[in-house]
């Protein structure tokens, strides 16, 4: 049967629609694979940190204040992990990044533990929590737009009311970090947001704020950068001022630097993050796995989905050409 | 214990009942961590005929350490040096002084070698043979060198005795050294502090005069009981290190509500001595430095107290990870238990389904297999 | 059929009693009540109090989903497998409409409207899966088009409703809207071509949502060839279905199976195959490492070995002969190999290769019963509303 001019212009007209839709346009923070202007993180050492969850507790109350990542109205005291046995509730038992905690203190141990930033017979601290990659998976694969990353700081913060509760961002991220609140009937996505509702009105993050040795602390990216290449570069016993809280501080720690890991994390896996770590023992011991390239992970992404305008124009050419081939044999039969 | 022998004392310490002193002779024990029983036979030697003489010598110190000692009440200092021990030198204490002192000093080395206990306080100087520091026209060294050898036990009373203290502070000026360093080879049990609790060294002598022998000392001479562990893992506001509630400055919020000090400086976690558990001045709980505020500063500590400035965060010493860490990768191999008995099951259903499949299908016949269905034209 | 006139009018009466009028298909004797019907009855209750259960809990509650999981059986096997299965209308669709191959009309009507039940299926699972089910609409007017969901998200909406629109003659004809009949017949090629083009971009699609993810899927299925292993696995699978049902309500209903029609259909699956094949191959061999990971003897490469064996390899060596395209037993045995391998392949590539990050990570998962309760109730929708509609809407047309 023919077609008639209707179905010929309805085609066209959503065919184009999502054509228009389809075409590139990546100019935006979320696909962008260079550092921000004015880009923020966070460095953490971990031969500095004496697992004391300082950050732990702090994060988590600071971001119950408005604006936070944990705010809810009509809270009167931080989420609490209470699940383990004989707790009633008193006190927060933080084990594991969860819809209830954004940054967590966890430990290497390996055979008697006895010595500090071993690999071997030793222990280390880690701190786990976003690390606000440059690219960021999860903010390129959400369906919604609740993940987006600030085009000038460059923090990769949540929408609440866009997000549907899909969970594509926890498969996305190479990192596992998105936690999701699961014993709610209105779920949120919770990650580290790098304390927006403070940066944005000059001060830093509550974990680098209340880190007491300076294992943790925050400033520009470009100076996190150069102040854990200098760390690297000093030998192990040599003494060295460490900065607490901030990269530029003034109040400093005077420390013997320990033997580390001859690598900075965080500046080409996956594309770059904005937080960036130096460690005693290999990063793989800590849970970052070792087959994670350099390439940003949306790059995979759109390479499928830049060729989507041409498949429409193909089959609606080919399935037209194919219908007229086809039934001119048969005149026009009904 | 003889009924006799504690009646001829009991006037000497005070009427005290037999009953009471017994309870105090537990008590004292359970202190020193001793089996039941062992407040018995304490009991039995202090009641002892004769009284155990002591040579207190002092040298390089600032009587901080006596005067610990003079702040005990259990016993007494007057039922201590009068009723259990015969202190026979003692530069503070001494009624006598001058040429009279040291010769009951000298008698009493002469009369009890071998049996007498030496304490000693203040650090040794060794520079220039010693000059730095000389009672009655001997150098310290020299004195020491003519007691030491003849005593039955050694006891180095404080810091400065123990490893130098604040006299060898800073750039040591007069090469000042603990008694252990001076006398190598010898068994010297230290009570490092500054002061330390009195009871540290009241514990120890009696321990001796009761078994005579020292308690288990460890590597630095330190008697187990009180230097066994840091300060860090007994101390009351250790849960707010675990849990990062942290005084960040004096005065602050937090520090009012008694968080840890760690941030101030607190040398606890390098520390050891036994301050959170007995405090000082029995006057209650939490009657150390950090109970009442300040960060401590590891009196005790060679290589801390007097080395380490007092706000520099200490190095936290062998802190095995507690268990409310988790795992950083607890890295498991292979396949977790739910995912295998989901594929066992979804292989094992495919693997069913083909095989049911294949076995029932493949061999049938169908009746109409070389028909040509003509009844599918277009409707 | 009960005349309701006097409760809805003589309008709503009339067009009740058409679409319950059942003459038509008596033919094909179906019964209503039946055990199978109970059982199937039983199954979407159950899996409605476990909607409600899970719409007021949370799905913390109702399933066995974790951070370390965020995915499992809902989406592997309901949305990835329901949308795979539902292949055939589009095929079939664009066999007839685009196409021109007349000879597949007959099994059209059936084909699109199973295609519609496996979407619903599929729509009706992913609002239970996610966390906000009522804002779902948020992820349509995002235009978030870097996000391969937001992809699937408009095409399934679109397709959904072309399949509706698709299905809608039978529909209208029943209840003697001949008017709207008409006007939907006339634009069916228009329609068909758009459903064409939607299925072909999101059977890929769902292959490219793991895109994202190349060291959390493993190396035995993640490739930059996945979107297009989907379509053809799809392709496969969507022509061994409406074989299946095809041969299935003949089997159970007074309905003759058209056998050119299937053997077509048979072709159709093996050349399909063929291709898949070739392209599962070409990757095997164009990634290092790879075949030694698929044949050492491990767990994934064991489960991709029986996905390919039982879905790829035997069905293509055994529709290579014309002894078995002809013969509907023989094909209905192919048909099952295929369901099965590639059911089997959405759930390695949703479950089973995507175990490594989380297992290491300390995590575990298996569906919990109120999982498996919906995902039962969800196919048992589907069969029932199949059932319903060959009972009361003119399903195979050849026969009046």
């Amino acid at each position: 049967m023919p077609i008639s001019r209707r179905d010929l212009l309805k085609g066209a007209a959503s065919g184009g629609l999502l054509l228009a839709s389809g075409l590139p346009t990546s100019a935006n923070a979320t696909m962008s694979t260079k550092l921000p202007p004015n880009a923020v993180g966070l460095l953490y050492d971990a031969t500095l940190c004496i697992g004391c969850k300082s950050c732990v507790v702090n994060c988590k109350t600071k971001n119950c204040e408005p604006g936070g990542a944990l705010y809810q109205e009509g809270m009167t005291k931080p989420p609490y992990e209470t699940k383990g046995p004989g707790n009633s509730g008193q006190w927060d038992e933080t084990q594991e990044l969860t819809g209830k905690t954004l940054s967590v203190i966890k430990v290497y141990k390996n055979g008697t533990c006895q010595t500090k930033d071993a690999e071997v017979n030793g222990y280390s601290f880690f701190k786990q929590q976003c690390m606000h990659c440059i690219t960021p998976a999860c903010a390129s694969v959400c369906p919604g737009g609740a993940f987006r990353k600030d085009p000038d700081n460059g923090s990769v913060y949540y929408i609440a009311s866009k997000c549907i509760g899909c969970r594509y961002c926890q498969l996305a991220c190479p990192f596992g970090l998105p936690r999701y609140e699961w014993d709610r009937a209105w779920p949120e996505v919770r990650k580290c947001q790098l304390c927006r509702h403070r940066t944005t009105k000059g001060g830093i993050t509550a974990c680098a704020e209340f880190c007491p040795t300076g294992a943790t602390i925050f400033g520009r990216v470009t100076d996190l950068r150069e102040e854990a290449q200098r760390r690297l570069a000093l030998k192990p016993g040599d003494e060295y001022q460490f900065p607490i809280q901030t990269v530029h501080s003034r109040d400093r720690q005077p420390r013997k630097v320990a033997k580390y890991v001859p690598k900075v994390y965080g500046l080409t896996e996956v594309g770059g993050t904005q937080n960036i770590l130096l460690s005693g023992v290999s990063f793989e011991h800590l849970g970052f796995r070792p087959y994670l390239k350099n390439q940003a992970l949306p790059e995979l992404t759109w390479h499928y989905i830049a060729k989507i305008p041409w498949v429409f124009a193909g089959v609606f050419i080919g399935g037209t050409a194919i219908y007229k081939i086809t039934h001119r044999k048969e005149g026009d039969k009904p | 214990m003889e009924t006799d022998a504690f009646s001829a004392v009991r006037e000497q310490l005070g009427g005290i009942s037999r009953r009471d002193f017994i309870k105090f002779c537990t008590v004292l024990a359970a202190g020193l961590g001793l089996p039941l029983g062992a407040g018995e036979q304490i009991a039995q030697a202090v009641v002892s005929a004769r009284r155990p003489p002591v040579i207190w010598l002092s040298f390089q110190e600032c009587t901080g350490c006596v005067e610990s000692l003079l702040r005990s009440n259990h016993p007494s200092l007057e039922h201590l040096i009068l009723d259990l021990i015969s202190l026979d030198y003692s530069e503070t204490l001494s009624a006598a002084s001058g040429h009279q002192a040291e010769a009951a000093k000298a008698a009493s080395i002469q009369e009890n070698k071998g049996k007498f206990i030496l304490v000693v306080d203040g650090a040794i100087p060794t520079k220039d043979k010693g000059i730095y520091c000389k009672i009655g026209g001997k150098t310290a060294l020299e004195i020491l060198n003519e007691t030491a050898p003849h005593a039955g036990a050694i006891i180095a009373m404080g810091s400065c005795a123990s490893w130098g203290g604040v006299a060898a502070a800073g750039s040591n000026p007069t090469e000042a050294k603990g008694i252990p360093e001076l006398l190598p080879g010898k068994k010297v049990v230290t009570i490092p502090g500054c002061p330390p609790n009195p009871y540290n060294l009241l514990s120890t002598v009696l321990y001796y005069l009761t078994f005579n022998k020292l308690p288990e000392l460890d590597e630095k001479g330190r008697p187990k009981f009180a230097y066994g562990r840091i300060i860090h893992e007994n101390c009351e506001r250790r849960p707010h290190f675990d849990a990062g509630r942290f005084a960040m400055q004096f005065g602050d919020e937090m520090h009012r509500r008694g968080g840890c000090l760690y941030k101030l400086g607190c040398k606890g976690p390098e520390t050891y001595a036994n301050c959170p558990s007995i405090g000082f001045g029995e006057t209650g709980v939490g009657t150390w430095p950090v109970g009442v505020g300040h960060p401590c500063f590891g009196c005790s500590e060679k290589g801390v107290g007097f080395n380490t400035p007092l706000y520099t965060l200490a190095n936290v010493k062998d802190l095995t990870p507690p268990v409310f860490f988790s795992e950083a990768f607890p890295n498991t191999p292979g396949v977790s238990s739910g995912i295998k008995s989901l594929a066992m099951g979804a292989g094992g259903l495919v693997v069913g389904a083909a095989g049911a499949a294949v076995l029932t299908g493949m061999g049938k016949k169908d009746e109409g297999e070389n028909e040509k269905d003509s009844s599918h034209k277009e409707g | 059929m009960m005349d309701l006139t006097n409760y809805i009018g003589p309008k709503y009466n009339d067009f009740v009693q058409k679409l319950m009028d059942d003459r038509q298909t008596k033919y094909l004797g179906i019964k209503l009540i039946t055990p199978f019907t109970l059982v199937l009855v039983a199954l979407i209750a159950a899996a409605v109090v476990v909607a409600l259960y899970r719409l007021a809990f949370g799905i913390g509650a109702a399933s066995n989903l974790s951070d370390a999981w965020p995915w499992g059986l809902w989406i592997s096997f309901d949305v990835l497998g329901g949308v795979c299965m539902a292949a055939g209308g589009f095929l079939i669709a664009g066999a007839v409409y685009i196409m021109g191959l007349e000879k597949y009309h007959c099994v059209a009507r059936a084909a699109i409207l199973n295609a519609f039940f496996g979407y619903l299926l599929a729509a009706i699972s992913i609002c239970m899966d996610i966390g906000r089910s009522v804002v779902i609409w948020k992820a349509l007017i995002s235009s978030q088009i870097n996000s391969i969901m937001f992809i699937v998200a408009i095409h399934v909406v679109l397709y959904t409703s072309t399949l509706a629109t698709e299905s809608s003659p039978m529909f209208f004809e029943k209840v003697g809207w001949d008017g709207a009949r008409n006007k939907v017949s006339r634009c069916m090629v228009g329609v068909a071509l758009f459903g064409v083009l939607l299925s072909l971009l999101h059977q890929s699609s769902l292959g490219a949502v793991y895109l994202i993810a190349p060291g959390k899927l493993s190396p035995i299925w993640y490739s930059q060839w996945i979107p297009y292993c989907f379509l053809l696995s799809a392709i496969m699978l969507g022509l061994s279905m409406v074989s299946f049902e095809t041969i299935l309500t003949g089997k159970v209903w007074n309905h003759p199976p058209p056998r050119d029609v299937l053997s077509g259909l048979g072709r159709g699956t093996l050349i399909a195959g063929i291709l898949y094949f070739a392209l599962k191959v070409y990757i095997l061999l164009d990634t290092p490492g790879l075949v030694n990971m698929v044949f050492d003897g491990g767990f994934l490469g064991n489960m991709y070995l029986l996905e390919m064996a039982v879905g790829v390899v035997l069905p293509i060596v055994l529709l290579s002969f014309k002894a078995v395209r002809n013969n509907i037993h023989r094909l209905f045995a192919v048909d099952i190999l295929v369901i099965s391998g590639v059911l089997l392949n959405r759930l390695n590539v949703g479950i089973f290769g995507v175990q490594e990050f989380a297992t290491r990570s300390g995590g575990d998962y298996f569906p919990s019963a109120m999982e498996w309760t919906l995902t039962l109730g969800m196919i048992a929708f589907a069969i029932l509303g199949f059932k319903l509609c060959a009972k009361y809407l003119n399903l195979f047309p050849q026969h009046h």
